[in-house]
């Protein structure tokens, strides 16, 4: 027999505390009062629009930078008091894009990684729910294989010079910071040699091209960075150690809700549809229901082991790839089964929300298995984990 | 009482009978062996003649039975039937018991005070030494238990050859027939969690076999494990494994607790939806070698297929969790998703 760790005992049975329900309890309430069902349009997952001045009600609660040290304004809360707060958010179709990713992983990476003044600079604000940011990984010639990135950042008097081009980047349109991937020497092995940078998306030399998505929408785009000067205080962590930081984002970034809860809304609302007798009663429905009601708990409760092993102290990269690929395949998987069963043409302009949830959610699909690691890649990953 | 000591020695044992022979032969010595430890009436109270121990214990046990494809009525002796017993206030008997859920025995009837018809797919009923049922009697749930002695026994076997006998009665006499105490549904939710968690063990095994077969096995110059296409299989088998074995381990934790309905139904269903595509991947991992009578994946494989519609497949349960998801309504929906039976 093996000895080596076997990966599925990372995933054991969670109950929350009374304090973690009590703050899921507050979280309900305060969306119930101040986005009550009706009174907005609902977005899917964190493809939801950008809304600071919710950003900013929700961090007046605390729930902004709930993971980052009290001192810079954050919460010092646990991993699984983000996910409660995060999971109810995503299942209500709140507007998080504003503070998403600053609140899930750039915050916690400058925290991790950045010198004092720069936690200082930007910890605060985050935490204020002021300021969002973008993730700058992905390059024209360098997708999956990241370590290939050829943005380039040369020394010059007082900090660096910043050349290259950066694509899928969600948000830099109306974002303030991107934390840049770049290489700034050359070096045997390709994941040597890389560094991240904050560069101000409003400096001097950068460049935003939106690259509008399949359905026409635009929150991506092309960041296209021409001799852009960053100063020495702004390099996060060491020279030379980007690929490392990098990785470690990755955990942040894979295993929460926001990759099983993208098509939650679209079943909720064909549940509300059977209610309100717009849809046949139909016993297929039903056994849809049981079917996803089954596999969200236990989506559910892999996730949140992932969260648990975060606050361990525990090293979660490879179950956050297991978790992430499940979990966006399934987001594909329960849509088709909702789109089988009511057969129809959902237009994204209907008057009927579900059919614009509908709509929205089957030109949206295709990214949920790409965007933050594509599943072949998530796959490999807990390969190498099983092996090595 | 099962403390970690105990598994560990529970597993050894186990392991010490593997292979088992032909599932359909009574294995006497393993169950011997076994029963010297108490191992089937682990979670019966004490006080019914049982070994004392939670439920959880006795799932424990069940799992590294799954594990390790121990053909002996350990669910049925124990959890189902010994439990039955003890909630009757009858004591357990020493020897194999077996059971059925009522939908199996739907053709019982107490006439008199004597037991007539038929009951279908029985576990082991050729070697138990009795049958025991939940039969609804003037509206209330009657235990009852009877000899199989005197029982008209068809020998039939399920996909992994596994004893499910058809047992026929003409008049027979009833050594119990006592208030239940517990209904239908705490029966087939009982045993639906038995196969949740034996499932779960075999899976556990499944995937084991195939990582280890996928890492040795070298083709093309290199070992299967490198292919992208085989790694595919592998991983889908690790997260069925993991997504298995949570919500088993998570329904027999919230058992301790209550009825456990949700998660019950939630683990049977996940479960049993995940047979076809891990039987698929394993045997496909494992090339021709995973066909063979001699190779052990067909152990697990088989029995997977076999209890994927034992005490319910994955339609059944979803029916059920679905109706009970549109009771609680659009509103509810996700509180119970996130606290299931607690909600």
């Amino acid at each position: 027999m093996s000895t080596r760790p076997v990966l599925w005992k990372a995933f054991a049975p969670i109950e929350l505390g009374e304090a973690e329900r009590d703050l899921q309890r507050q979280v309900r309430e305060f969306l119930a009062r101040e986005l009550p069902r009706g009174t907005f349009e609902p977005g899917l997952g964190m493809n939801n629009p950008a809304d600071p001045e919710f950003s900013r009600k929700l961090a007046a609660r605390g729930w902004v930078g709930m993971a980052l040290p009290k001192r810079y304004g954050g919460g010092e809360r646990t991993a699984v008091e983000r996910f409660i707060v995060t999971e109810e958010l995503l299942r209500w179709g709140a507007p998080v894009n504003h503070h998403w990713v600053a609140d899930r992983q750039s915050g916690p990476v400058i925290n991790r990684f950045g010198t004092e003044q720069q936690k200082e600079r930007f910890l605060p604000a985050i935490c204020r729910g002021e300021l969002g940011f973008s993730i700058g990984m992905s390059e024209p010639d360098s997708g999956s294989d990241l370590a290939s990135v050829k943005t380039r950042a040369r020394r010059t008097d007082g900090g660096w010079l910043v050349t290259g081009t950066k694509v899928w980047t969600t948000g830099a349109h109306r974002n303030d910071w991107c934390i840049v991937l770049c290489r700034t020497s050359d070096e045997a092995d390709k994941r040597d040699g890389l560094s991240q940078f904050l560069v101000d998306l409003r400096a001097p030399g950068v460049q935003v091209n939106p690259i509008p998505f399949l359905d026409g929408s635009a929150d991506f785009s092309e960041v296209v960075l021409s001799e852009v000067f960053v100063a020495d205080d702004l390099v996060l962590g060491k020279v030379g150690q980007g690929w490392a930081q990098c990785t470690s984002e990755l955990a942040y970034e894979r295993g929460g809700p926001d990759r099983w809860l993208s098509t939650y809304l679209v079943v909720e609302q064909l549940l509300r549809e059977r209610e309100q007798g717009s849809l046949p009663d139909d016993p297929e429905l039903l056994t849809l229901l049981g079917e996803a009601v089954a596999r969200w708990w236990n989506l559910r409760g892999m996730s949140l082991c992932v969260a648990r092993g975060l606050d361990a102290g525990e090293e979660q990269a490879v179950p956050a790839a297991l978790v992430k690929e499940m979990g966006t395949r399934f987001e594909q998987d329960v849509l088709t089964a909702v789109e089988r069963l009511v057969a129809l043409s959902p237009s994204p302009d209907s008057s009927s929300l579900f059919e614009r949830l509908l709509a929205a959610s089957i030109l949206a699909a295709p990214s949920f298995t790409l965007r933050g690691g594509t599943s072949e890649i998530m796959r490999s990953v807990v390969m190498k984990g099983l092996t090595s | 009482m099962t403390d970690n000591t105990l598994l560990e020695v529970t597993a050894e044992l186990f392991a010490s009978f593997e292979p088992g022979g032909d599932p359909c032969e009574w294995q006497g010595a393993m169950w011997k062996a076994a029963a010297e430890m108490g191992l089937p009436w682990v979670g019966v109270p004490e006080e019914a003649g049982g070994q004392g121990g939670s439920i959880a214990d006795a799932l424990a046990v069940l799992k590294l039975a799954g594990a390790h494809a121990v053909p002996l009525p350990l669910a049925e002796t124990g959890l189902l039937a010994g439990r039955l017993l003890a909630a009757a206030g009858a004591d357990v008997p020493t020897e194999p018991t077996t059971c059925v859920t009522s939908g199996k025995a739907e053709e019982l009837v107490l006439r008199d005070g004597r037991l007539h018809g038929v009951a279908q797919q029985v576990p082991w009923a050729r070697s138990a030494s009795r049958l025991v049922v939940l039969l609804p009697v003037d509206g209330t749930w009657q235990t009852v238990s009877v000899p199989l002695g005197s029982a008209r026994i068809t020998a039939l076997t399920n996909l992994a050859g596994e004893p499910r006998d058809t047992v026929a009665f003409d008049g027979a006499i009833p050594e119990l027939i006592a208030e239940a105490g517990v209904d239908g549904e705490d029966l087939l939710h009982m045993g639906a969690l038995t196969r949740a968690v034996l499932m779960a063990g075999a899976l556990e095994r499944v995937c084991e076999l195939t990582v280890r077969y996928t890492e040795e096995r070298r083709q093309f110059g290199r070992a299967l494990a490198r292919f992208q296409a085989v790694q595919h299989h592998v991983v889908d088998l690790v997260q069925t494994t993991a997504s298995v074995g949570l919500a088993a381990e998570s329904a027999v934790r919230r058992r301790l607790g209550g009825s456990a309905r949700f998660e019950i139904a939630a683990a049977k269903l996940l479960a049993s939806q995940s047979v076809h595509p891990a039987v698929r991947a394993a045997h496909q991992a494992h090339g021709a070698m995973g066909v063979t009578q001699e190779y052990p994946l067909h152990r697990f494989t088989r029995r997977l297929l076999a209890w994927r519609t034992e005490y319910g497949d994955e339609r059944q349960w979803a029916a059920r969790l679905g109706t009970a998801a549109a009771e609680v309504g659009a509103d509810g929906l996700y509180p119970l998703i996130a606290s299931g039976s607690h909600n």
